[in-house]
């Protein structure tokens, strides 16, 4: 259940490397890129770039298999459905009652499934590599106010605890004979009020306490706050940067300039 | 036909056979654990953190079920009994209060187990008012649970476990964060179950517990039974309880230590050593 909720797993590779603040700039510009392209075969090239990243990334193969998972099916979601709500353009191929399956709005669907597929991908790899903190971290460098940012994180923190303690409950109601699937949707739903209260006391419980801890530490003190570790651009990173803007800009500049059909 | 005599009025309630577990990370929490529960048996499940003890307790009411192996409750095989259906004959009070409580009165809360079970409304409410007496609730049978101090939330909890009469009760760690008063007042009660015939099951860490209240040990490591014995039998042998990671009670670790003078080593209570080191040497 954590597994798949904190995606990160620590590996030595050069993407876990780079500065987080690049990384997420790397990652929104090759979304930007991903929306830009609007011809199969550049986003079929992108897409295979971005699986590069993820061998690269060193991924471990069960997660990496989780995500690719989600997002094939995503994908292929995509490809199936398009043709159904989109009947413009000629050739029809053939019709199913009163649908047209035409032959553009199939590769319209395709191109929109390797578009999404690539979009999806990078922003998995961004959380394969990057440690939740690290990201916070970058944000608030970037200007995030520092309270936000650790709000954030709490938030990313907590998600798993919550999960658990909700688990934990569910155990517990089950061992008093409750069943919690059973019955019509009322009742079910009614089940759930034994689950839902518990959640939301332990939740405030657990924020009083946090809350606490936090002041114990002197939090609030000061409006901002030094760092253990300072982030700092190294030459690689500078390089990393300068290849993620060419990325969006040689593409931008050959189509929207120079009118290329990308 | 005569009926089999059964020894000591005692019968099997929950037995475990060869049962191996693990979870979806991967974690062998059980290795083969077979384990017998006789009505009546008072007995401590110990180990140190991570030893298999909590994911055992989970397999004697169904909460889990055994990758490999069988769990028999009341005679039959669980595999087809859902948790509630369990629920009926092994209660599990949690460690945590707060992950159970949740109605607006200490009555509907110790009445919500008995009314899943489907019992008609005036034994729901006798079961609920004999659970409430035992735990000494009275006084606050109105009041919102949720809002009690944790000594009464965690009553509270295990009076919702009463309330069902199952056989067998499953205690995981009870006293903790309770005071030395109400930690003992929760330890008298868990007694006189025991005493009405109910099977007990204490998982704890606490080796003074286990030593003043236990007839029967099951020592867990690593996911093994590494012991399984009487009291007194499991503290004779400290080497096993520290491979364990366990401590026997200072009283027990200090006969050891007064064995050359001919002290007994299983001495389990101060009253014990007391009298063993006051009897005189008339043999």
């Amino acid at each position: 259940m954590t597994g798949l909720l904190d995606l990160y797993s620590e590996k030595g590779s050069f993407l876990h490397r780079l500065d987080p603040r690049v990384k997420l700039l790397a990652v929104l510009l090759l979304s930007v890129l991903a929306f830009m392209l609007s011809e199969l075969l550049p986003l079929v090239l992108l897409l295979a770039f971005i699986l590069l990243l993820l061998a690269l990334s060193k991924s471990s193969f069960g997660k990496a298999f989780f995500a690719l998972k989600f997002v094939v099916r995503l994908m292929v979601l995509i490809t199936l459905l398009w043709p159904l709500f989109d009947r413009s353009g000629t050739p029809v191929l053939f019709s199913i009652g009163p649908l047209d399956i035409t032959e553009p709005a199939i590769w319209r669907g395709v191109t929109s499934a390797v578009r999404i597929g690539c979009f999806a991908t990078v922003w998995y790899i961004l959380m394969f590599t990057t440690q939740q903190r690290d990201l916070v971290r970058a944000l608030v460098k970037l200007g995030l106010r520092f309270d936000y940012g650790l709000a954030l994180s709490i938030s990313f923190r907590f998600i798993p605890t919550f999960g658990l303690t909700i688990e934990s409950i569910k155990d517990a109601q089950r061992a008093r004979a409750l069943e919690l699937d059973k019955g019509s949707f009322i009742r079910r739903s009614k089940n759930y009020v034994s689950v839902l209260v518990p959640a939301v006391v332990s939740a405030l419980r657990t924020a009083d306490t946090l809350a606490l801890t936090l002041q114990s530490r002197a939090y609030g003190a000061f409006r901002d706050r030094t760092y253990l570790r300072e982030i700092r651009m190294r030459p690689s990173d500078y390089v990393a940067l300068a290849v993620a803007v060419l990325a969006l800009l040689l593409p931008a500049l050959a189509k929207y300039v120079y009118g290329v059909p990308l | 036909m005569i009926p089999l005599p059964e020894h000591d009025g005692n019968h099997q309630v929950l037995f475990l056979r060869n049962v191996k577990f693990t979870y979806e990370s991967g974690v062998d929490a059980l290795k083969g654990v077979t384990l017998e529960v006789d009505s009546g048996e008072y007995i401590a499940v110990v180990g140190g953190n991570g030893s298999g003890k909590t994911t055992l307790a989970k397999h004697m009411n169904g909460l889990l079920r055994p990758s490999v192996g069988q769990v028999v409750v009341s005679g039959g095989d669980s595999s087809t009994m859902t948790p509630a259906q369990m629920a009926r004959v092994v209660g599990y009070a949690f460690q945590n209060p707060d992950h159970q409580l949740f109605c607006g009165t200490v009555q509907e809360e110790v009445s919500f187990g008995p009314g899943n079970m489907g019992l008609p409304a005036d034994e729901v409410k006798r079961r609920a008012d004999g659970a409430i007496e035992v735990m000494g609730l009275s006084e606050v049978r109105g009041k919102p649970p949720l809002s009690l101090p944790l000594g009464l939330r965690r009553r509270v909890s295990i009076a919702s476990v009463i309330a069902m009469d199952p056989k067998v009760f499953v205690f995981d760690e009870p006293t903790t964060g309770l005071d030395a008063n109400e930690a003992d007042e929760l330890m008298a009660i868990i007694r006189k179950l025991n005493g009405e015939g109910k099977a007990v099951v204490l998982i704890t860490h606490e080796m003074k517990l286990v030593a003043e209240h236990a007839n029967r040990v099951v020592v867990m490591a690593e996911g093994r039974i590494v012991l399984d014995s009487d009291t007194r039998g499991a503290f004779s042998d400290i080497e096993l309880l520290r491979r364990s990671k366990l401590l026997p009670p200072p009283v027990t670790q200090l006969a050891h230590k007064l064995s050359q003078m001919g002290v007994s080593r299983d001495i389990l209570t101060p009253q014990e050593l007391v009298f063993e080191l006051t009897r005189g040497d008339d043999d």
